[in-house]
């Protein structure tokens, strides 16, 4: 009696065990939508962002926002965030790339402008050009927490790949504002070209590009030292930067040159003695730039004809030109 | 009787039709409708409540009145001027002199409509009817409630003093945030996390209301 107990006590838990390995298996939550590989551009006048596939580089959906004057991009390194400053309504949309779906509106400042996550994704800092300020969101409570007062029309914002310094443009002062993270005090500034609008660091996070957009040239500072290191003439205009590279050989950054409509290549192995080594033709006002994350692509927003021009960095020629929203601005590209 | 026939056609064809587009359409944009609605009204002014709305027109208002307010406003007060509001959902909301205010929104997915008062400078006391969110961001913090009274205070260079009258407001820096209870009060400055809750006696703090609100 008790070995007939025992026998059926254990096919009861030998069928218990399948049972939930089955279920387990039968509940297993789904795989994350596959948001890769895919580019984004910022409409400012189609009030929009289109979406790219950077494998077919077809187009893939439009998201239409509900506000206007959509113009910078940033992306969370999951792929899955999207943030779309607008400036004519002071607001920036949140947007779910796995459903194109806008999931939130807020309202940050007057023209807010442009956009940088923090290395840690915690917190998305805001220029907001009319209010000469920052705004910080809480990323995860989508809430903004404060401001900072810096300099006039700010432009773009970037970290110190350590996250301890921030970098603001300060257009009408023509300075480069650099903030200490820890205390959001501006402990230096850095006099640049006219109206210095976009920053990027470089790949190894040791200099600061960016382009003088008043005039023709792109500077670049050592981030250690805070000093300006050197100054390439261009030629009118110089917009978004991006780096790339070429096989072995890189990187190259890639500088929208408006006035000029081209794409001016600078060899940035030796920061302090860059070279010009390609002046790509990609059509009337270039101004975004952005890289496919192993840098064999450079997408160019157009705003002459409303496309993103790609750029092989092999072979510097154009391999394609897509139709995106009127007057694209910020590109920016997931892994 | 032929026109009165036309007439009953013309008024069921607008009945079945044009209405029910009509619902249609602005069922399709409730944010566009959102923002077309009065959020509150202003109801009291001691001296003179300037509203600035989004398009550029100021109104004014003085004395006792029913002047709507709307997303986008800008409210400000000049000295020895204070003004009373009330929300659609019942908040009520007192300025204090010399405060300047914004009338926003966050609109989120599955929560609807937050609103939001970007109080610039200047003093503000709110007290919500039911819990409905509501935030108040300054320039250095920003107080997120859900059905509390309390008082909060923004010095010209953004620093911020957050007295709780009664329930909890989550105070929140960009350096962290801080639960602040009933009868306790919260400073929050620039480049810092808000300080700690201390002691304090509310009714201090909101002596100045006593002849706004009613």
């Amino acid at each position: 009696m008790t070995m007939m107990c025992a026998r059926y006590g254990l096919r009861f838990i030998s069928v218990f065990i399948t049972a939930f390995v089955f279920g387990c298996a039968m509940f297993e939550p789904p795989p994350p939508p596959n948001v890769g590989n895919r580019v984004y551009v910022a409409n400012e006048s189609g009030n929009s962002v289109s979406v790219i596939d950077a494998v077919t580089l077809a187009p893939m959906k439009t998201i239409a926002l509900n506000l206007k004057g959509t113009h910078d991009l940033a992306l969370t390194r999951d792929g899955r965030t999207l943030f779309a400053s607008n400036l004519l309504s002071g607001a920036i949309a949140v947007i779910d790339t796995a459903t194109f779906e806008t999931i939130a509106t807020i309202p940050t400042g007057n023209r807010c402008h442009s956009l940088a996550l923090t290395n840690d994704e915690r917190q998305l800092w805001i220029g907001n050009i009319g209010d000469n300020n920052i705004s910080i969101l809480d990323v995860a409570g989508l809430r903004i927490l404060g401001t900072i007062p810096v300099g006039k029309l700010p432009g773009h914002v970037r970290f110190s790949k350590d996250g301890r310094y921030a970098y603001v443009t300060s257009q009408q002062d023509a300075l480069v504002n650099v903030i200490d993270t820890s205390n959001h005090r501006i402990i230096g500034t850095i006099p640049v070209g006219k109206l210095p609008h976009y920053i990027i660091p470089s790949p190894d996070g040791r200099y600061l590009w960016g382009g003088s957009t008043g005039g023709t040239e792109v500077y670049v500072i050592d981030m250690a030292t805070n000093k300006r290191v050197e100054t390439i003439e261009v030629g009118p205009k110089p917009q978004h930067i991006a780096f790339g590279a070429r096989g072995m050989f890189g990187p190259f950054a890639y500088v929208a040159v408006e006035d000029a409509g081209e794409v001016v290549v600078i060899d940035a192995t030796k920061p302090g003695a860059s070279k010009i080594v390609d002046r790509i033709k990609v059509g009337s006002k270039p101004s975004g730039v952005g890289a496919s994350p192993e840098g064999g692509r450079i997408y160019v927003s157009v705003q002459g004809s409303d496309e993103v021009a790609v750029i092989d960095t092999g072979t510097h020629r154009v391999i394609a030109k897509i139709p995106v929203g009127i007057k694209p601005v910020g590109v920016v590209a997931s892994f | 009787m032929e026109q009165q026939c036309y007439s009953i056609r013309l008024h069921r064809v607008l009945f079945l039709f044009v209405f029910p587009l009509a619902m249609v359409l602005v069922s399709g944009n409730p944010e566009a409708l959102a923002q077309l609605a009065p959020v509150g009204k202003a109801e009291n002014a001691l001296g003179t409540l300037t509203v600035k709305r989004a398009d550029g027109r100021v109104d004014q208002l003085k004395g006792k009145g029913s002047l709507p307010l709307y997303e986008g406003d800008e409210c400000k007060t000049e000295r020895a001027s204070k003004a009373f509001i009330r929300l659609t959902d019942g908040t009520q909301v007192a300025m204090n002199e010399e405060t300047i205010f914004l009338v926003q929104a966050r609109r989120e997915k599955g929560k609807g409509v937050i609103r939001i008062f970007k109080l610039l400078v200047g003093e503000m006391w709110l007290k919500t009817a039911e819990p409905v969110p509501i935030e108040v961001e300054t320039p250095v913090a920003t107080a997120a409630i859900k059905g509390t009274e309390f008082n909060i205070r923004v010095q010209p260079d953004g620093k911020s003093t957050l007295t709780v009258i009664e329930g909890l407001v989550e105070f929140g820096t960009p350096f962290g945030t801080c639960p602040i209870r009933t009868s306790t009060v919260s400073f929050g400055e620039r480049g810092k996390r808000c300080t700690k809750p201390a002691p304090i006696d509310p009714s201090q703090a909101i002596a100045w209301i006593a002849d706004v609100v009613h």
